[in-house]
């Protein structure tokens, strides 16, 4: 199968400032979580995925298609086609009606006059805005202004969607509902998507892969479930009564303790050889209780933490 | 039991043949003029506007059928006695008779609307593109910077020709049917080319001075506050410079709308000793300075779109 993304040392500089240093990675199609900090160089890997700007050094491939060249060429016109770019900003048309503004976008990837018409009001059905249509786009609330964004960017049917901060500004009903799409059309309806966001928890809900890049550097791609690997030696430990003396009694044994988290919680790194029956005999033993013991698994979130702050993941 | 709309609901794939970008340019024109005339506020000005085409109208047919009829003829206007003829005088100074000037001095006053206009709709058009972040909706699709400017030129200049051209055509067409027609139109083809190439020129000044002006300020108060500065202040500047301190008639290139005319009435090969001309300048020069605005706002347009961020 042609993977959907295929970097070969793609780098890319501004002057003095290298925003992307020689990024070579190979994801196969399917739901990407595209994270990074402010000024990582995903926007910079955004533009050059889109056709606006060429990269300095290097080659890549977007489901096939030559990445490259210079920005108002047949060739970038091409590769656009094969996106539908969601916006982080408004990007409305404001005076326009939902259905006239989904109809231009139609146009503006080249569909013919009627035919964009005739699919602006099956998009807008599907993303439930069809009651909404005549409506001036200004007066949309938040969430329909963005399921509006996104049927824009679906109006010609592409193979891949990048989605720039899709659920930005939506209250939690809004953004489970735009996360429900998001997956429904990767997996039902076999769309590639881009997911760029700062917030992990929306990457853990629908990619299936991830990449992360910071400072213009790859610093981690794989499936969530490889990257959020499972730890059988650590554990969150919810205790009662002495927390304190628990933890010092804890500490001359050689059990090592990870970032404080809740006042109640501790959590616990166990050395080879240890059990968790040893952490209910060491607070007995110093006059605390154990209410839970709960698996530890690493998160999206730390593992990006530590992806960012120190190198590959 | 499936309900007999749920595919309708559901997601479809759309296969087709896809057009050039060229025809997204289309595309956004119209968008352009369904924007301008969803406006409520500017049928006034379009009611003017076609007022102003009526009296043209009206008083060319007025005219010509005094003329041919009854300019003999006396009416008493009170118990004074006047010549029908005496009674259009007050027309004289519009050459109602089918002539250059009749269709120079209709469009110069159709465009006087056209201007307001457009200066209440550069940032309906234009500017809320910038203000309201939509230039990444239209430039992250397959089309190139230029097919942006040039749809929105587009939508303008069918605008401008709806309000100018075409109502001149209407004139030249009526006026023909009141002479002799088949002499009348051949004898002036040339001010039908006139006519067209007046309108064309209107079209690219007027279009690339709105967008880039709606570009550089993007809201509406500063947009008319500019467009009556090109308009109002630079012929004012330019009659009291003129007029009143005798300056060379050179001055009066400050004035685009006069520089437009002049332009305008070499297109229609008007006789520039009548019709008090006298003191303007030649129209190859008002051309420079047109040109040269152009080619300013062309090159500012250049710069600023290329500089827009669509994945900021």
């Amino acid at each position: 199968m042609t993977p959907l993304l295929d970097l070969d040392n793609l780098s890319r500089t501004f002057g003095a400032h290298r925003a992307l240093k020689g990024l070579t990675l190979r994801v196969p199609q399917g739901l990407v979580g595209l994270l990074g900090p402010n000024g990582a160089g995903k926007s910079t890997l955004l533009k050059i995925l889109m056709g606006l700007i060429e990269p300095t050094s290097g080659t890549g491939r977007l489901l096939d298609v030559p990445l490259g060249g210079d920005r108002d060429t047949r060739d970038n016109w091409r590769l656009r086609r094969l996106i539908g770019f969601m916006p982080e900003a408004d990007a409305l048309v404001p005076g326009l009606k939902g259905i006239e503004y989904v109809a231009l976008a139609g146009e503006l990837y080249g569909m013919p006059r009627k035919q964009a018409l005739r699919r602006a009001h099956e998009v807008l059905t599907y993303l439930d805005l069809d009651e909404a249509r005549y409506r001036a786009v200004e007066t949309y609330s938040a969430g329909m202004k963005q399921r509006a964004k996104l049927a824009q960017a679906l109006v010609h049917d592409p193979a891949v969607l990048l989605l720039d901060e899709p659920t930005s500004g939506l209250d939690p009903s809004g953004r489970d509902k735009m996360l429900n799409l998001i997956r429904e059309l990767g997996s039902l309806h076999g769309k590639s998507i881009i997911v760029s966001t700062h917030l992990l928890a929306d990457v853990q809900a629908v990619c299936e892969r991830v990449v992360i890049i910071a400072g213009g550097e790859l610093r981690g791609v794989g499936t969530v479930d490889e990257l959020c690997a499972r730890r059988d030696d650590r554990f969150r430990v919810r205790v009662g009564g002495d927390k304190s003396h628990f933890e010092d009694a804890l500490k001359a044994v050689g059990i090592e303790m990870i970032l404080p988290t809740a006042a109640t919680e501790l959590r616990v790194v166990l050395p080879p050889g240890r059990t968790t029956l040893d952490l209910f005999r060491i607070a007995a033993g110093c006059g605390a209780s154990i209410r839970a013991v709960l698996r530890d698994d690493v998160t999206l979130d730390e593992l990006f933490r530590t992806a960012t702050a120190t190198g590959a993941a | 039991m499936t309900n007999p709309t749920d595919p309708l609901l559901r997601y479809r794939p759309w296969k087709g043949e896809l057009n050039p970008p060229v025809y997204a340019s289309l595309a956004m024109a119209r968008s352009s003029l369904r924007l301008l005339f969803r406006r409520k506020v500017f049928w006034a000005l379009y009611a003017l506007a076609l007022m102003i085409f009526f009296f043209f109208f009206y008083a060319q047919y007025l005219v010509v059928w005094i003329q041919q009829q009854a300019a003999s003829q006396t009416v008493s206007v009170g118990a004074v006695p006047v010549r029908l003829s005496e009674l259009t005088k007050f027309l004289d100074k519009l050459n109602l008779n089918g002539s250059p000037h009749t269709f120079g001095n209709f469009i110069w006053f159709e465009g006087h609307i056209v201007m307001i206009v457009l200066a209440f709709a550069g940032a309906v058009l234009v500017g809320n593109d910038f203000h309201h972040g939509s230039l990444p909706f239209y430039l992250s699709k397959p089309i190139g910077r230029r097919h942006y400017v040039l749809g929105k030129l587009l939508g303008i200049g069918a605008f401008i020709n709806l309000m100018t051209t075409i109502p001149a055509l209407a004139l030249f067409l009526q006026a023909g049917l009141l002479y002799e027609w088949k002499s009348y139109y051949v004898d002036n083809f040339p001010v039908l080319l006139g006519i067209l190439a007046y309108g064309l020129l209107l079209t690219v000044v007027l279009s690339l001075l709105m967008v880039a002006t709606s570009v550089w300020v993007r809201r509406t108060v500063p947009l008319i506050m500019i467009w009556s500065g090109v308009f109002i202040l630079g012929r004012t500047v330019a009659n009291f410079l003129v007029e009143v301190q005798n300056f060379s008639p050179l001055w009066r290139l400050v004035d685009l709308w006069n520089d437009l005319y002049l332009i305008g009435l070499w297109f229609l090969q008007a006789d520039f000793g009548s019709n008090n001309l006298g003191s303007n300048p030649e129209p190859w020069q008002a051309a420079i300075v047109v040109t040269v605005l152009c080619l300013a706002c062309l090159l500012y347009l250049r710069k600023r779109i290329q500089a827009v961020e669509i994945v900021s």
